[in-house]
């Protein structure tokens, strides 16, 4: 059984954040709220989201796990304005969800949990270094870079107490600093690994301009962040692999 | 390129090249270049990859294009390559099976592209062989891409079967319907082709038709290999039956009066081939791209737009980590 009622702006934040990554997942429902953890096919961006049982207007369940085509869905929850409630109920014979908008109603017909891709592992990382930062300075950063290039460095110079940001083209080049007075937060630790664009400006696209990330980086690691939906009532971590660093 | 008439005893399914991510494939380098040199390459300008010399090195070209597809689902590659002959008997196996795989290889092609009949001809009169130079150019381009390579003995499918066996490596990668004679536990075919790959399941082969190794090693024979000729008006069907009712190959020829010239010479070259276990493979692939472009563009004078997409894509591949790296 699975019955609830959210206002289309907060599912829609939800889905789109998975939706960059992947075009089918898996939605846990628990008693306290949903969950969903998907990785891309390449096996290289990650996302962990949280949608607490408090984000909704009302939620009720008795667990499962259900599949859904993700365009598909977030066409449903496009055709509502942003402030319009959208009731999902899940029909356990037709394995069908009902979907109700303000008079409009559709069923759309889930996928098989076992024929979507199985959920990764969470990847155990030891980072060194933690920057609390603005979501419009992520969109600044990764703009700048897609100027030059198609990979961007992303890094923290302990002694110094910055963040930092490098892109390197073929002919042009860009660098960014960010000192403890710009960041929210600074963790210092020395730390810089190499990312591809074409996945971070998927991320960057998902998270709001006023959101606080919490951005952990480490010498050729995976870059971890983490930031709030929902006022709160709900959050996405992504999980983005490094690039081999060729010199 | 082995019997064809084998596939309706094989068990095959469809998988997905998603589901391949982090195995190793031991591929029959022979088998899958004679696919590219016939089936992609021949799309391309001759002038691209012939040299001033007249040196066709198209294969630089399938390399290029064919690798890929591997590193982008994470799979690695091990070219396994046919080795030396030994003696003057195997050399005649050898012989036939070079040409008939040519031969089968090039009528696939014509026959799947409806090709006219002077394009069909202009492809039968280059004859794509294995030069020396390809063989050749091939390890050199292998090498710089530091893609790993075996070599054979003798059969490189032979080997190939083997070193899935040995668990060195998860999957033969052959067109060849062969790989399940010579025990290939799991065989992937059309790693070339656009669609998703084809598994062959040697255990539920067996499982299937109530035979053991031998039995189907015999049935084959009975139907025909790239070493004989089978037994007239004997399919699968009839072979699997025969092997059931008389035992093995000696009982079903008692049976029926019947001869295959070097029948124990052939069950061996699939129950027992001679393969070396001497195998060192480097699977942490780190390509020199540098040394690989001036190998294909300058060395041997491809036409740099040729091969420019196919590089970009292997750096590409390559230089991107997974996050399985950290789980």
């Amino acid at each position: 059984m699975f019955k609830a009622i959210v206002s289309a702006d907060t599912l829609g934040d939800a889905l789109d954040s998975v939706s960059v990554l992947v075009d089918e997942c898996k939605i846990r429902l628990e008693d306290d709220g949903l969950s969903i953890r998907a990785v891309d096919p390449a096996n290289v961006g990650m996302v962990d989201l949280s949608l607490s049982a408090a984000a909704f207007e009302s939620y009720e369940t008795d667990g499962g796990v259900i599949g859904v085509n993700l365009s598909r869905l977030e066409e449903f929850v496009g055709m509502a304005d942003s402030d319009q409630l959208v009731e999902l109920e899940l029909d356990e014979e037709t394995r069908k969800l009902h979907i109700q908008i303000e008079g409009l109603e559709g069923t759309l017909a889930l996928i098989d949990p076992d024929s979507i891709r199985q959920e990764p592992d969470l990847p155990d990382l030891d980072l060194s270094a933690e920057v609390a930062i603005e979501g419009a300075d992520i969109d600044r950063a990764v703009t700048a870079a897609d100027m030059v290039s198609d990979h961007i460095a992303l890094g923290v110079d302990a002694d110094a107490e910055l963040f930092y940001v490098d892109a390197e083209g073929d002919t042009d080049d860009v660098h960014l600093e960010l000192t403890t007075e710009d960041l929210i937060a600074l963790t210092p630790g020395d730390a810089r690994s190499l990312f591809s664009l074409d996945y971070l400006k998927d991320m960057d696209k998902a998270i709001p301009s006023d959101a606080e990330v919490t951005m952990e980086v480490g010498e050729e690691f995976p870059v971890k962040m983490h930031f709030d939906i929902a006022e709160g009532n709900g959050n996405v971590t992504y999980m983005l692999a490094p690039r081999i660093q060729s010199d | 390129m082995g019997n064809a008439d084998i596939r309706s005893l094989a068990a095959i399914s469809e998988v997905e090249f998603d589901d391949l991510a982090g195995s190793v494939v031991a591929v029959d380098a022979h088998n899958w270049l004679y696919r590219y040199l016939t089936t992609t390459v021949k799309f391309t300008r001759d002038d691209a990859y012939t040299t001033a010399d007249g040196e066709e090195v198209a294969n630089l070209i399938g390399v290029v294009q064919g690798l890929p597809k591997f590193f982008e689902h994470d799979i690695t590659p091990v070219f396994v390559f046919d080795g030396g002959v030994t003696d003057l008997k195997s050399e005649e196996v050898d012989e036939r099976r070079e040409q008939r795989e040519q031969y089968e290889a090039e009528l696939e092609t014509a026959k799947a592209e409806g090709e006219d009949s002077a394009r069909i001809a202009t492809l039968q009169s280059r004859t794509q062989r294995l030069t020396d130079t390809i063989h050749e150019t091939t390890r050199g381009l292998l090498a710089r891409l530091d893609v790993p390579v075996v070599e054979a003995p003798a059969e490189g499918e032979a080997q190939a079967a083997h070193m899935a066996r040995t668990g060195v490596a998860d999957y033969v990668g052959s067109e060849d319907y062969d790989a399940l004679l010579l025990g290939a536990p799991h065989t992937l075919r059309q790693l070339t082709s656009k669609g998703s790959p084809e598994l062959m399941d040697f255990e539920a082969t067996l499982a299937e038709h109530d035979l053991t190794w031998e039995g189907l090693v015999d049935a084959g024979i009975l139907m025909g290999t790239d070493f004989n000729d089978g037994l007239d008006g004997v399919g699968p069907k009839t072979a699997v039956k025969l092997i059931g009712e008389h035992g093995d190959l000696w009982g079903t020829l008692d049976a029926r009066d019947e001869y295959i010239e070097g029948a124990d010479l052939i069950r061996e070259l699939f129950l027992d081939p001679d393969v070396t276990d001497g195998v060192d493979v480097d699977l942490d692939i780190d390509p020199d791209m540098d040394a690989a472009k001036a190998y294909v563009t300058e060395e041997w004078a491809v036409a740099p737009d040729e091969v420019e997409r196919g590089f970009e894509r292997i750096e590409e591949s390559l230089v991107q980590t997974g996050l399985d790296r950290w789980t």
